[in-house]
């Protein structure tokens, strides 16, 4: 039993409370579901329920918080330990030793079980998230899924009743995340164990919750209810929910098999219309040659073969989108088109232009490519300053950017003013405000980069390697971590470059994001292209890439929900 | 990850347990490092690296692809260090009577009468060294960090885990290190000079903190010790006077001549800190999972190393042929059976 009344929390040195008058009663044994648009404090608020915050973080609480009848402010982490289980996002950055029992034991040694007892506790702690056969594997060996898995064991290894993930999946390929989750929806029937789960992909999750807190940033009071209830009253929806919701679907269906109930129906009703035509998908047309060409590419890492000799065309004006299981070779892929791989065999051609022999910043002139973890671009001081590093790292003259945005504003608000200075800033014109403008960035141009959202920052990074513009794009897994606003805004974004002609190539386990935003998508398997097509063909059919929409309307070709209501 | 930075993956499993006690061991190689810094008599150095290549064939399974190419084989690094230092030694000494061949004076440094004994001794010395290293390498090999850690007094418990951590925290970082390159050249960064580096510095540092608050706050939740409990003055008190203790008393018996005074401080000292550090133990409860198993043959093996070290260190046997010299005229070395049949002490581990 969770309970908080009135808790409000402040970190130390914000202005404004992170947790604002939050008052909950969360029952025992449900599987609950948080929700709310990032930085609303959804971590703030689980770290609150074993004491992390504020015994780890400082900062100023008020309210109560009892957590089976423990006060966790009062009490320490290390009593709290004893009943809340707590999984963090990375699954790398939470372990302690270097092997499986070693790492479920940790939490044992530290409450000073006996020995005795502690091998009968780490024996069964396997045997609950079926990792026997792993027991004694090096950690690093291990998927992302199963580290996962062993995170989970490891916080369980104390018999909590409570269990706490903070974003559990967000790192994780569909296989694995569904492996988690799969493991988490067990110990909930199986133990009555209270699982709480901050969770970005709802369509994921969605069909094993009883019910959802909503936590929003703008000050709206904290929902919390069953979750169908929940779903009806908040923006955040995957695609099957917002279909419903549209459609006026009742009850809302929140999985497929209660989606189809109505969607056939209504299919059939759209059909019995003869005006009614369905909507059909653009067809991208090619002109031109392809921006990137790859011919018969093989890379293999100390004898095994990664990449099997694929052929690959990107034309300009089109999205492409890689999918394929972890391992397939997708980022081999991504990587060798701009150098950082060099392939054994084959061509790479960038606009006509041969990739051999030249190093990686030159071709990166020519292709932007955004790793997985933006945060590994981002060093300097402010968000301009962030693109002017590109500019001058390629020799290019950034002009006054600060002195631009500035006058720009100024402009905005009083205008006729004579500048003396008009003339010599009109031939210096700089690229970088009209990037920040269309990014969205330009308020934030004068920012940290690293104290921006995670949204904000993956924008920073890919206005760090577009404002060369550069005639293509690669972008590797980049919705990891966003919410659905900040993966609209990408998506948009995409389609934007796209339209103004960019050849964009992008890696992806998220299906929905490439329904929404893919011209062709292509297959990829133990280092081969096996599949390329249009979405329709290549998506609509697959188990395991097809996205709700294809799902609750078989046959229709549609992908998205903006397919379906476009068609009504 | 998806491909990017694989290695091929080999199932390699980590020991489920040292057959021999992590203690043993540490005796082990105690024993190893006292005789080569002590001897130079190249039949004793011989006899020991010839015991340590023994143990090491016994006790580990050959390795078939180690990650990475950080291995070096003991073989190759041992010639390298005897070559480097005899030709080191013979280019910078110019003690010794027989002369290979005399360089021009006045070439500074080498000039003047290159000689065999410099030659050998270097060589002897290189051959210490390269012992030293082939017995850490088995070291390495045969005990978990985690083991060796467990040895630590419980007072330091909180101590050990961070270095432990530390241990499997430098990989992660080399990771790190290489995406942040790559990220940098991706975006036209080229390294030229100092300045060139800050894009490289500043997201490892970053990501560095953040990952290290994770862990943290990974380790808080899981109950490691917060720190909240009361803590008691006096042991750490008892740790202090203690320490002092024994360094006064090591040093009466030293530069002082008392004996007598100075073995009761050393004692006394001791037992101070070896209670302050019991006590200070016991405010941090924790056990150990698995704990290691102390067996007959563990007895054996340190016998044996004892036992080499004992003939060395103990004036017991004819001990001028330990410290052999081969300055100013190479001469043969001496050797006493009883010291060379101790010294195969060393070789127990071999047999368990």
């Amino acid at each position: 039993m969770i309970q908080l009344e009135h808790l409000t929390y402040t970190y130390p040195g914000a202005a404004t409370p992170a947790l604002k008058d939050v008052s909950l009663a969360l029952p025992e044994g449900q599987l609950i579901l948080l929700i709310g648009p990032s930085g609303a404090g959804k971590s703030t608020l689980l770290r609150c329920l074993n004491g992390l915050t504020p015994h780890f973080s400082g900062g100023a609480i008020s309210g109560a918080v009892r957590v089976n009848g423990q006060d966790p402010v009062a009490a320490t982490p290390r009593l709290l330990s004893q009943h809340v289980g707590f999984v963090f996002q990375d699954p790398e950055a939470q372990f302690v030793t270097d092997r499986v029992e070693d790492e479920i034991a940790f939490a044992l040694e530290n409450a000073a079980m006996t020995p005795a007892a502690m091998r009968v506790r780490v024996e069964e702690t396997l045997d609950l998230l079926d990792l026997t056969p792993l027991r004694d594997r090096a950690l690093k060996q291990l998927s992302g899924g199963e580290r996962q898995r062993v995170a989970i064991a490891a916080a369980l290894a104390l018999r909590p009743s409570i269990l706490v993930l903070d974003e559990p999946t967000s790192q994780l390929d569909p296989k694995s995340a569904e492996d988690v989750l799969n493991a988490l929806v067990r110990l909930n029937h199986d133990l009555g164990l209270t699982v709480i789960l901050a969770e970005h992909r709802l369509e994921r999750v969605l069909p094993y919750v009883d019910s959802i807190i909503y936590l929003p940033d703008n000050g709206d009071p904290v929902l919390f209810d069953e979750a169908r209830a929940v779903m009806s009253q908040v923006e955040l929806a995957p695609p099957l929910v917002r279909v419903g919701k549209m459609l006026g679907w009742q009850p809302l269906p929140l999985t497929i098999k209660e989606g189809l109930r109505f969607s056939r129906r209504w299919l059939a009703e759209q059909r019995s219309h003869p005006d009614a035509s369905l909507r059909r998908r653009r067809r991208f047309v090619r002109t031109g040659a392809p921006y990137i060409q790859a011919r018969q590419v093989k890379v293999h890492y100390g004898g095994q073969p990664v990449l099997r000799g694929v052929d690959l065309d990107v034309w300009p004006g089109e999205i492409v989108v890689l999918m394929g299981r972890n391992g397939a070779g997708k980022t081999t892929l991504l990587r060798s088109l701009v150098g950082l791989v060099r392939p054994q065999a084959g061509e790479i051609r960038i606009d006509g232009k041969p990739n051999r022999g030249r190093d990686v910043a030159d071709i990166c002139r020519q292709v932007g490519y955004l790793p997985q973890d933006p945060n590994t671009l981002l060093f300097a001081e402010s968000v301009g300053e962030e693109l002017a590093v590109t500019l001058r790292n390629h020799g290019v003259e950034s002009g006054d950017w600060r002195l631009e945005i500035e006058r720009a504003s100024d402009g905005a608000s009083g205008r006729g003013e004579d500048n003396p200075h008009s003339s010599i800033a009109q031939s210096l014109h700089s690229p970088i405000p009209s990037l920040l403008r269309r990014l969205g960035l330009i308020d934030k141009a004068n920012t940290y980069p690293r104290d921006l959202s995670v949204g904000e920052r993956q924008r920073v990074a890919l206005a760090a390697i577009t404002v060369t513009q550069p005639g293509a794009l690669l972008l590797d897994e980049p919705t990891r971590g966003l919410d659905y606003a900040a993966k609209r805004a990408l998506e948009q974004l995409l389609h934007g470059w796209r339209d103004d002609g960019m050849a964009i190539l992008v890696v992806t386990h998220d299906v929905e994001l490439a329904a929404a935003i893919a011209d062709r998508v292509i297959l990829m398997s133990q280092g081969e292209i096996i599949a390329e097509g249009e979405p329709t063909e290549v998506m609509a059919t697959s188990p395991l890439f097809a996205p709700q929409i294809a799902k609750l309307f078989p046959e229709t070709g549609w992908l998205t929900a903006d397919d379906v209501l476009g068609a009504s | 990850m998806d491909g990017a930075l694989t290695t091929p993956l080999v199932e390699t499993r980590l020991p489920v347990r040292a057959p021999l006690h992590p203690l043993t061991w540490t005796a082990w190689i105690a024993a190893i490092v006292a005789i080569l810094t002590l001897t130079r008599n190249p039949v004793y150095l011989a006899l020991t690296l010839a015991t340590i290549v023994l143990v090491r064939w016994r006790c580990l399974a050959p390795v078939h692809a180690e990650d990475g190419g950080l291995t070096l084989s003991p073989l190759r690094f041992g010639l390298l260090v005897m070559t480097t230092a005899a030709i080191f030694n013979m280019a910078m000494v110019r003690v010794g009577t027989t002369v290979i061949f005399t360089l021009p004076g006045w070439i500074p440094l080498l000039g003047g009468a290159w000689t065999l004994e410099a030659l050998v001794y270097g060589a002897l010395n290189g051959l210490a060294l390269a012992g030293l290293f082939a017995g850490f390498t088995v070291i390495n090999r045969v005990v978990p960090v985690r083991a060796l850690l467990r040895l630590t007094p419980r007072a330091f418990y909180p101590v050990a885990v961070v270095v432990s951590i530390a241990i499997t925290f430098a990989p992660t970082t080399l990771q790190q290190i290489q995406q942040i390159r790559e990220a940098q050249a991706v975006r036209g960064h080229r390294l030229r000079g100092v300045r060139s580096w800050l894009p490289l510095v500043v997201p490892l540092l970053e990501g560095g903190m953040e990952r290290s608050l994770q862990l943290a706050e990974a380790m808080v939740a899981r109950g490691f010790a917060s720190g909240d409990e009361k803590v008691e003055r006096w042991p750490q008190l008892l740790v202090l006077t203690g320490f002092v203790a024994v360094v006064a008393g090591w040093l009466l018996r030293l530069l002082w001549a008392q004996p007598v005074w100075g073995a009761a401080l050393l004692i006394v000292g001791s037992a101070a800190l070896l209670s302050g550090l019991w006590r200070a133990g016991r405010r941090h409860p924790h056990t150990v999972y698995r704990p290691d198993q102390w067996r007959w043959w563990d007895w054996l093996v340190i016998g044996g190393a004892a036992l080499a070290a004992c003939a060395y260190l103990l004036p017991l046997f004819e001990r001028s042929a330990i410290f052999y010299y081969p300055y100013p005229t190479l001469i043969w070395p001496g050797f006493d059976w009883r010291i060379g049949l101790a010294t195969l002490g060393l070789a127990a581990p071999a047999w368990t």
